[in-house]
């Protein structure tokens, strides 16, 4: 709808003109509401970011992976009980969710994980994601030496 | 299902089992749900596959509501239960935590007999 762009604005020729400069959102991507749902979560973020790793999971593989994130310890380390803690709430929400999405695709005949047709535009997002949290800490770090240098 | 079932003192409600959730510990909610339904229907957590939570509830609007998914006090905690059906059994959430598991008996199990 050309009607949208907002009074005293310029309407942007491209998607990359960011918000903060045109104060216009590009409706392209704010209705990417599989990404958004995709990362709403932390243990799915985390999932979404194993796919970067490698094209096919075992459910138990991914569980092992979870729990060695959040309890800060090696996959080794993992006891049998912090794993099915982790285990269920993949099978019953998470693995669902993204698989709703079209983010990953599950496979009930060999009970397998790989990526949907949805996963690259996830990734995509997650790596955009990690650059800003770089380049702000770039930032910070070089602010921070200019501190020491005043 | 009528709007009776939701009427204080069930008729046809049995409790099954009841475990606790800890909103500040280790333990995520959907965990605790499916380990009291196993616990129901007495089989290993794992083995209890079919259906999926994610078919019957959205557990995480649930536990945003009545736990606010936060830690530390918080004013936006809810007050009261959510309840939802998984299979054969009535699940509720309590706001302080409980999750009861009940198996409703006679009217829901012939309503849902005529499926076979």
């Amino acid at each position: 709808m050309p009607e949208d762009t907002p009074s005293g604005g310029s309407k942007p020729d491209a998607v990359s003109i960011s918000v903060s400069q045109s104060g216009w959102a590009p409706r392209t991507v704010l209705e990417l509401d599989h990404v958004y749902e995709a990362l709403g979560h932390k243990r799915r973020r985390y999932l979404c970011y194993t796919l970067l790793e490698s094209t096919q999971w075992s459910p138990t593989e991914l569980a092992a992976k979870v729990a060695a994130y959040e309890n800060g310890c090696l996959e080794s380390a993992v006891t049998t009980d912090q794993r099915k803690r982790v285990s269920t709430s993949l099978a019953h929400v998470h693995v669902p969710k993204l698989a709703d999405e079209d983010v990953i695709r599950f496979d009930g005949t060999d009970e397998m994980i790989r990526p949907g047709p949805n996963a690259r535009q996830v990734l995509l997002a997650l790596e955009g994601m990690e650059a800003s949290v770089d380049s702000e800490r770039e930032e910070h770090t070089r602010s921070e030496i200019d501190d020491d240098e005043a | 299902m009528s709007d009776d079932a939701d009427t204080p003192g069930r008729m046809g409600l049995e409790q099954v089992t009841r475990r606790l959730y800890d909103p500040a510990g280790d333990v995520a909610l959907v965990t605790e749900i499916v380990y009291a339904l196993a616990d129901a229907r007495n089989v290993s957590p794992t083995d209890l596959t079919s259906p999926t939570l994610y078919e019957c509830v959205d557990v995480e609007s649930l536990e945003a509501t009545l736990f606010d998914g936060k830690e530390g006090p918080s004013s936006r905690r809810g007050s009261g239960t959510v309840t939802f059906q998984y299979a054969d059994y009535v699940v509720t959430v309590w706001s302080d935590g409980w999750i009861e598991v009940s198996e409703s008996s006679t009217t829901e199990t012939e309503a849902e007999s005529d499926r076979s």
